[in-house]
């Protein structure tokens, strides 16, 4: 019987939708306004409650059991509530005109950003060593997409112009011709698998977004 | 015969030096190659130009978090740089929760640039809502709705630039910058269901991605990395719309000299692996 519910919702709500979409009537635009686009942002609201409560959960067990790199889950819990508080008490700057600049966005500045961007920028040194070590010519498809990639790195490159003003076209032909048609296909396939797995969550054939592995 | 089994043998630790070298020499002593403009810059470049001063605005959505900063900043920065130059007014907002800190440093490193510009009339912030797409879809049916207000709290009924905004329809021009797939979402539903204009600007890795939306008119223009950016800073000056610092045309110097260096290791890679092929054989 507790099943029986969210597939009822499911079933019922997956029909309406898709009705709705073809349907381009004004009760039926303020249908989807009001269910679909309060309820869902309602929805993605609410879903930060257990996101955030799960992080700080995982964060203060780890901390408590001192299990392996119980500091880092300091540095993150502090992280958060400190920039909680400093939102809250520098709230004032935050909602300030653009000019201002309080203590919360010199710490997103001068501390976020250059993490992340340096954690991105990071890729740079293994991409170098994986390329050196695994690109290799093995095979007739290995050898094309070698090929292929050399073409296009040097024509996205300014040095690829200076050597030879050819290459930004050869590169973009890659691109618009070749690649488009092997992205074309493999969205048609998503696109067909996005639908033919929304159909069997409607009609209940496929379970396991319920959790239990999928059981009936 | 050593030194050849060497070269094919190169340390993790001396690649990595090489390559550090590689980026940070090209941004001390830049080298200044000129950057072409692919013709997705230059439809994108011409959808914000052809929008006549002071009429609808531009949508800008900076919908991407600090670790794509370096590679997408210098787009919104120059798309801002143009409509504040060409008095197209601007609305910046954001998908991305970490995007609104992005969002007023580059609203306010441009606005510096152009001193008569006037925030509420020539631009406007207004800031992240939580949703991705159902943000999207609430634009379409009621821009007031969605941004009852703007990042600092003034009601948008009150701010010249936002009056008259009801949704998609006023709006002249929807241009998105995105480190994720949410530009498929602005497609979906800002495109194909409420028939706005948009344009993007994404990171090199997923450009090839977007090449179908290109042809189908989905996407009236795009940028594609910092390329994308360093074309539209050269557009720019071009036009003599803006002559800051071009910061992407700089970084283009350091990946240059980074994919040179990567396509040296491929070879190097590929000749040690047929030489030691041949060896076994």
């Amino acid at each position: 019987m507790d099943r029986r519910i969210p597939l009822t919702i499911v079933l019922v709500l997956g029909i309406i939708m898709m009705l709705q979409f073809f349907i381009p009537s004004r009760p039926s635009e303020t249908f989807f306004t009001d269910i679909f686009v309060r309820w869902g942002l309602l929805l993605y609201i609410f879903a930060l409650i257990p996101s955030v409560g799960s992080l700080i959960r995982h964060h203060w067990r780890k901390l408590s059991a001192r299990k392996q790199g119980w500091a880092y889950s300091i540095v993150t819990l502090i992280g958060l509530f400190g920039m909680i508080l400093i939102g809250f008490l520098d709230r004032e700057h935050v909602l300030a005109k653009v000019k201002a600049a309080g203590l919360f966005r010199t710490l997103f500045l001068n501390v976020q950003v250059p993490m992340q961007a340096s954690m991105f920028g990071i890729l740079a040194f293994y991409m170098a060593s994986a390329s050196y070590r695994a690109f290799r010519a093995r095979t007739l498809e290995a050898t094309l997409l070698l090929v292929a990639a050399f073409i296009v790195m040097f024509g996205v490159i300014p040095f690829g112009a200076f050597v030879w003003n050819k290459i930004p076209f050869i590169s973009e032909w890659f691109l618009e011709v070749p690649n488009m048609a092997a992205k074309r296909g493999i969205r048609f396939g998503v696109g067909l698998g996005i639908a033919a797995t929304s159909l069997k969550i409607i009609l209940g054939i496929e379970r396991s977004w319920m959790g239990g592995g999928g059981k009936k | 015969m050593n030194w050849i089994q060497a070269l094919f043998k190169i340390d993790r630790r001396i690649l990595f030096l090489l390559i550090a070298a590689a980026v940070i020499i090209p941004l001390v002593r830049p080298l200044g190659l000129p950057t072409a403009v692919t013709i997705h810059a230059q439809h994108l470049f011409d959808a914000v130009d052809r929008i006549p001063p002071r009429t609808k605005p531009v949508l800008l959505s900076m919908d991407y978090s600090p670790s794509v900063m370096p590679e997408l900043q210098p787009m919104s920065l120059a798309v801002i740089r143009h409509c504040l130059a060409k008095k197209i007014p601007i609305i910046v907002m954001t998908l991305d929760p970490t995007g609104l800190g992005l969002a007023e440093d580059a609203l306010h490193r441009a606005v510096s640039e152009y001193p008569d510009a006037k925030e509420g009339v020539d631009y406007a912030l207004v800031g992240f809502k939580v949703g991705y797409y159902l943000v999207i879809i609430s634009i379409g049916q009621s821009f007031q709705a969605t941004f009852p207000t703007d990042a600092a709290g003034h009601p948008s009924k009150e701010v010249p630039i936002l009056t008259n905004i009801k949704n998609y329809d006023d709006i002249g021009l929807v241009v998105t910058i995105a480190g994720s797939a949410i530009v498929e979402s602005w497609i979906v539903f800002a495109v194909t269901r409420y028939h706005t204009t948009l344009g993007a600007g994404i990171t090199a890795v997923s450009s090839a991605d977007y090449y179908p939306f290109l042809q189908t008119g989905q996407l009236c223009g795009m940028l594609a990395g910092m390329k994308g950016g360093a074309e539209y800073e050269e557009l720019l000056a071009k036009h003599d719309y803006s002559h800051a610092p071009k910061r992407a045309s700089q970084g283009m110097d350091a990946i240059s000299s980074a994919h040179i260096l990567i396509m040296i290791f491929i070879v190097l890679g590929n000749i040690g692996y047929f030489i030691g092929r041949r060896k076994k054989a």
